[in-house]
């Protein structure tokens, strides 16, 4: 174990590192470019042997090098960010319908601006990865290796983004503990690939069983039922929620650091009248707004969502029965849909007996900053529901 | 040798692809991951298949070949089946790309002149004149009006080890081409051309004819190039025989007055001096 100053961005190719990645491909952009370049000096040292460094010519390739190396059986890596991430959208299908445990770091930038929000990876809700977001540069460095190790899980199988924002948390730097080489190993063991893709018949849920069927990747018809993939796709996503929390768990008696159950990170929850919701690092700023809150005799908790995909829908319907109002914060809008997180939520407490009002906000578009001010009004606002009071509007602009 | 080809496959009767997937992959042997992409046929041969999306086949044999290089399994090649749409238009970036970057990686096109898995549509490796169902012929059209890709060049100009152009009716020489690029280090790239009696229009049990007529006629020019300089063209007729024999039994250029067919001898005469020039010199001339 050791200490080490770094940005965000480094922090995600120290963990490729730990992680004994054996295949990574990459195209820079802004704010990805420096996880780029401190792979290509981790491939130049030497020090992680059999490590293949690729320069791909754009995004959409860096995928599918990735892509293409994980159905080889090499543990993969790529990284992206905004416009970047859209350019792969065809091929991110391909990863995740191959059920290829790939990881990925997306370091946010809008579409609409250089600047960061959640937009990218909001927007590729549909292509069948786990979505995970991340706070601080520790928790980048830890996740990365837990995150091969919830994709590669027998009971998942699927590709797995982990989401930082950009320039404030990639190029941010923060004391980082760097795990003993030796530790990670015994946590991460090496990359099994197991290429059953698609099962063998309609009758037969089990793996394909490579020796007996050895035929391809990627060529998905012809046998079967044909929503057969789509539903063991579907139950493997959902599979996360069991998934994620045990990773986590099992990380945090390893290595001591924990971040909450691993699909939420409450923060004084306990005895609120009320909770907000925030993602990403705009979670930090929550904390210094809920603490200012509290001093002022007002009762608000913050859950930070860490998986966003798949939902954690049990952890906020035992959360919605001891509290009586939840204030979402969304840092994406799909125009004339809203929030993504606000609809999830909910859906998510929609069958519940108890009916907790769930309000939105959406803040941090295109980078626009948001204020410990901010996030202490959204407080204010959802208390007020909370206590019986009529929002301004059911979703607010921050 | 071992019969790689699926039978029965998918393919139509008298299908040039066929062909040239018999023929390399009898040379390949087993041992060899094959990608495909989009393009008729692309179920061909019993090799595991590892297919990614249309526009990135240089990138999914780039991650194979990577793959295999990191986890020390260097005796499994990484081979790629691709149409000319895979390798002269959608797939064209990401094969320049691992070009550049001289990827370890055999690329195998077999070119049939257009989008046959979708029924015939337009390429860029079209040649001119042709008809094809995006390019009917009528009073403001006489077929295709842009010659085909110069593609092996452009390959070439990347500098990799070895480009080299066949022909199904001369199987020694692409087995041979095959064999050769088999265990060499590096990019190396066979174009073959694939009659396709569909798409063109022509009697199924003539495609070695065609393919034949095509190669005796200089349209479709047997050579080698290795790094990108260094040229030998490998078949040397005393006489070439016209145009017009190649381009007859094909329904897709009936439309061709005399004057058209004469514009084709013409270029075609043209550029073969230019390869004796080029195979004489021992160097690529453009």
């Amino acid at each position: 174990m050791s200490y080490e100053v770094m940005v965000g961005n480094k922090a995600t190719a120290v963990g490729c590192k730990l992680a004994r990645v054996k295949v990574a491909a990459v195209f820079p952009i802004t704010p990805q470019t420096t996880i780029t370049e401190y792979l290509s000096e981790i491939h130049a040292s030497g020090d992680l042997p059999n490590f293949e460094f690729i320069n791909a010519e754009g995004e959409l390739s860096s995928q599918v090098i990735a892509q293409a190396a994980e159905a080889t059986g090499a543990r993969s890596f790529t990284c992206t960010s905004g416009p970047g991430l859209l350019y792969m959208h065809h091929p991110m299908q391909e990863t995740a319908s191959k059920r290829l445990p790939l990881v990925m770091a997306v370091v946010h930038r809008g579409v609409k601006s250089m600047q960061p929000d959640h937009s990218d990876l909001m927007s590729q809700q549909w292509q069948g990865w786990l979505h995970l977001y991340v706070e601080n540069a520790q928790e980048i460095l830890d996740t990365t290796i837990m995150a091969y190790k919830i994709a590669e899980d027998k009971r998942i199988r699927l590709p797995v983004a982990m989401g930082y924002d950009g320039y404030v948390l990639s190029y941010t730097a923060e004391p980082v503990e760097i795990p003993a080489q030796e530790d990670v190993d015994k946590f991460l063991p090496p990359y099994k690939p197991m290429p059953g893709i698609f099962p063998v018949s309609d009758k037969d849920d089990k793996w394909r069983d490579f020796e007996a069927n050895p035929k391809t990747f990627g060529a998905g018809w012809g046998e079967g039922d044909p929503m057969k993939p789509w539903q063991m796709h579907n139950e493997a996503a959902l599979n996360g929620e069991t998934v994620i929390k045990e990773v986590f768990a099992e990380w945090g008696k390893k290595f001591g650091r924990t971040y909450g159950n691993g699909m939420i990170e409450q923060y004084r929850v306990e005895g609120a009248d009320c909770v907000i919701t925030a993602m990403g690092t705009i979670a930090g700023t929550a904390m210094a707004a809920i603490d200012k809150l509290w001093a002022d005799g007002k009762k608000v908790g913050l859950v930070k969502i860490r998986s966003f995909l798949p939902f954690p829908r049990s952890d906020f319907q035992a959360i919605a029965k001891n509290v009586k109002a939840i204030g979402v914060f969304d840092r994406s809008c799909q125009p004339g849909m809203w929030g993504p997180v606000y609809h999830q939520m909910r859906s998510t407490l929609y069958d519940e007996a108890k009916k907790t009002p769930v309000i939105g906000f959406i803040g941090g578009l295109s980078g626009k900053e948001v204020r410990v001010a901010d996030m202490y009004k959204i407080g204010e606002k959802t208390l007020k529901v909370a206590q019986g009071g009529k929002p301004e509007a059911p979703i607010q602009w921050v | 040798m071992d019969e790689m080809v699926l039978v029965p496959g998918s393919t139509c009767q008298g299908c040039g692809a066929a062909m040239a997937a018999r023929l390399t992959f009898k040379v390949l042997g087993p041992n060899l991951i094959r990608h495909g992409i989009p393009c008729c046929p692309d179920h061909v041969s019993k090799h595991p298949r590892a297919g990614s999306v249309f526009e990135a086949g240089g990138s999914s044999l780039t991650g194979t070949s990577r793959a295999l290089k990191a986890l020390g399994r260097t005796d499994i090649k990484a081979v790629a089946f691709y149409g000319d749409g895979g390798t002269y238009d959608i797939g064209f970036q990401a094969l320049s790309a691992a070009a550049e970057r001289n990827e370890n990686i055999l690329v195998i096109t077999k070119d049939n002149e257009a989008y046959m898995n979708t029924g015939g549509q337009r390429s860029g490796g079209t040649p001119k004149y042709a008809e094809t169902t995006t390019n009917p012929v009528g009073p403001k059209s006489r077929g295709k009006g842009e010659p085909k890709k110069n593609i092996p060049m452009i390959f070439a100009a990347h500098y990799v080890p070895y480009i080299a152009t066949a022909s199904v009716a001369f199987p020694e020489d692409l087995m041979q081409k095959v064999k050769y690029a088999k265990d060499i280090e590096g990019f190396r790239m066979i174009l073959i051309q694939a009659p396709c009696p569909v798409g063109w229009r022509f009697d199924p049990a003539k495609t070695i004819e065609l393919a034949r007529a095509g190669v005796q006629a200089g349209v479709w020019p047997l050579y080698e190039i290795e790094h990108g300089t260094s040229f030998k063209l490998n078949y040397k007729p005393k006489e070439l025989k016209p145009v017009s024999e190649y381009l007859k039994p094909q329904s897709r250029f009936r439309h061709m007055t005399e004057a058209e067919v004469n514009e084709v001898q013409g270029n075609v005469t043209t550029n073969w001096a230019r390869l004796l020039k080029a195979d004489e010199m021992k160097t690529v001339v453009l």
